[in-house]
């Protein structure tokens, strides 16, 4: 699971109001080596929620100097963008769990897939 | 209970048959829709898609310029689209884990006509509306009940399938035994009574079917569908109504053929028996309702050639006509255009086209018959797959009723799939 999905994931367990951000924890992170496109990653930016995208890159040990709020003009800064690309793309939990930050419950990653299936009582 | 009872009929026909079938869906035959590739190419760059019902990822893999993410509830499936390289998640599709608006676009390929109750279908249709953003578009693809010339009878059906799509489907072998015709029996035991079932041919949805051309050309198909009532009229799931050939089909199928291989007249004559079960479950627009009366006038029949050692039957000769019948059938039933064989209509077409008796397949009818029992046919037996297949204009009905925020952009037919595309709109509350 890349930091980019996790941006998107929420917690939908019943009666839940505020399932986002999920907390990741991580037993086991990978780094990989993507091909960076700077437009692409600067498409991205405004579509995030980026204190979600700082939080955890932080939980993952991860965050290396990624600013707590935007920087402005961003598009034109390469060493930024470098640093969004890594933290977006690049940084994968393999194994681990995301926990919903009201319920606790914990959704499992395994073999870089979160599954996000609820039980019958929580849907 | 009406919430369990479709979910219980989802699981069973949905969610547990796809992770069996799994391991068959990276056949060289599935590949991406040219329109729905198209709809993913014409995303602006920088764009996040999610493919919501992805199977092993097909679409996942097109336009490097977008971030594409899928989900189903098929581990296995999953599993092989995560070793693509590809975003995946385990979800159902009436729960999204995705915050609101937060996609660009949205994927349905061939995956609400799984669900099993109007209601789901809308409550589906909004979850994904709900992870759209403002502008954003969805495509939707579900299989059509229209198809080129015939419909399908009932709008809720179950499709088996067979572990091997490019075996022939040989109806039967010589210990068929008779069957008595039943009907309103449970779809379960009716399995169990029989083997015939265990020789259908069948493929996964549309969606996955590419270009016919490249398909390998497939004997006449051997197709059976169980109608069920929809779970909306319908509560009492005992009141399944199938239909079975008589046994005097199933005697004359059986002794007819010899183990002779490659005998094209002998595969012919076993494609008869099931096909006439296959022309059961269809009718003429004209004719709705009718279980026997299949058969347009202008049928060209052929006359069966075997017709050795037919059972001591006062109708002997009905049971000839009868044959011949189910032989033009089998061309009848082969040139339908259904959402998973499309290619295969093409290609009975061309036949037709020709005059020429249908060509089966020597070889694979050989492999056909070497094919393993037992475990193949517990397999098929319960790899009923339950589709609600869409009347035409019904799902962007579905929409323009029942999801404000979606307003429909383009509808249209393709490959034997209704489709919509479809905008997210904002809706203002008072």
């Amino acid at each position: 699971m890349k930091l980019l999905t996790h941006n998107m994931l929420t917690s939908h367990v019943k009666g839940v109001t505020k399932g986002y951000p999920l907390l990741i924890k991580a037993t086991e992170v990978k780094v990989n080596e993507v091909e960076f496109n700077p437009k692409f990653v600067c498409r991205m930016i405004p579509k995030l929620e980026w204190s979600t995208l700082v939080q955890a890159a932080d939980q993952l040990g991860h965050r290396e100097e990624l600013p707590g709020e935007l920087v402005p003009d961003y598009e034109k800064n390469g060493d930024f963008l470098k640093k969004v690309h890594r933290v977006l793309l690049e940084v994968e939990v393999i194994e681990g769990c995301l926990q919903c930050p009201e319920s606790g419950r914990e959704f499992p990653i395994s073999k870089g897939i979160p599954n996000m299936l609820l039980n019958e009582d929580e849907a | 209970m009406m919430e369990e009872a479709a979910s219980q009929l989802e699981r069973d026909h949905v969610h547990n048959v796809y992770d069996k079938i799994a391991p068959y869906f990276n056949d060289s035959r599935y590949k991406a829709w040219p329109k729905v590739r198209q709809f993913l190419l014409d995303l602006l760059p920088g764009s996040i898609v999610a493919d919501i019902g992805c199977g092993n990822g097909k679409y996942l893999h097109i336009n490097k310029e977008v971030f594409k993410l899928g989900c189903d509830v098929c581990r296995p499936l999953v599993d092989f689209a995560w070793s693509q390289g590809h975003e995946v998640q385990m979800c159902d599709g009436l729960c999204l884990p995705y915050r609101d608006g937060c996609f660009d676009a949205v994927l349905s390929i061939a995956v609400i006509h799984h669900f099993s109750t109007k209601e789901r279908r809308i409550r589906a249709i909004k979850e994904m509306a709900r992870t759209l953003r403002v502008g954003g578009r969805i495509m939707i693809y579900v299989w059509a009940m229209e198809q080129k010339r015939r419909k399908f009878e009932k709008q809720d059906i179950f499709v088996p399938w067979n572990p091997n799509p490019h075996l022939a489907s040989s109806c039967n072998r010589e210990d068929a035994k008779p069957r008595r015709r039943v009907t309103a029996q449970s779809v379960s035991e009716v399995i169990d009574n029989t083997e015939n079932h265990r020789k259908v041919r069948s493929t996964s949805s549309v969606a996955d079917e590419e270009d016919m051309t490249q398909m390998v050309p497939q004997q006449g198909t051997q197709r059976l569908w169980f109608f069920s009532r929809s779970l909306d009229s319908v509560f009492d799931f005992g009141s399944l109504a199938i239909s079975w050939p008589s046994s005097r089909d199933l005697r004359q199928l059986s002794s007819a053929t010899g183990e002779s291989e490659g005998n094209k007249a002998n595969q012919r004559v076993r494609g008869r028996g099931l096909i006439k079960q296959v022309s059961s479950f269809f009718s003429p627009p004209s004719v709705i309702g009718s279980e026997e009366d299949v058969f347009d006038s202008d049928v060209d029949l052929q006359k069966g050639q075997n017709d050795s050692g037919g059972p001591s039957n006062p109708t002997n000769n009905k049971g000839k006509e009868n044959q011949g019948v189910s032989v033009s059938l089998v061309q009848e039933c082969g040139s339908l255009a259904l959402p998973d064989l499309i290619s295969l209509q093409q290609e009975h077409l061309k036949q037709s086209e020709d005059q020429s008796p249908r060509e089966p397949i020597g070889t694979e009818q050989q492999e056909g018959r070497e094919s393993p029992e037992g475990s193949e046919e517990q397999v098929e037996a319960s790899c009923l797959r339950y589709y609600h297949v869409f009347r035409e204009g019904e799902l962007a009905e579905l929409i323009e009723h029942h999801v404000e925020e979606l307003h429909v952009i383009h509808s249209y037919f393709d490959h034997a799939n209704w489709c919509v595309v479809a905008e997210k709109v904002q809706v203002w509350k008072i």
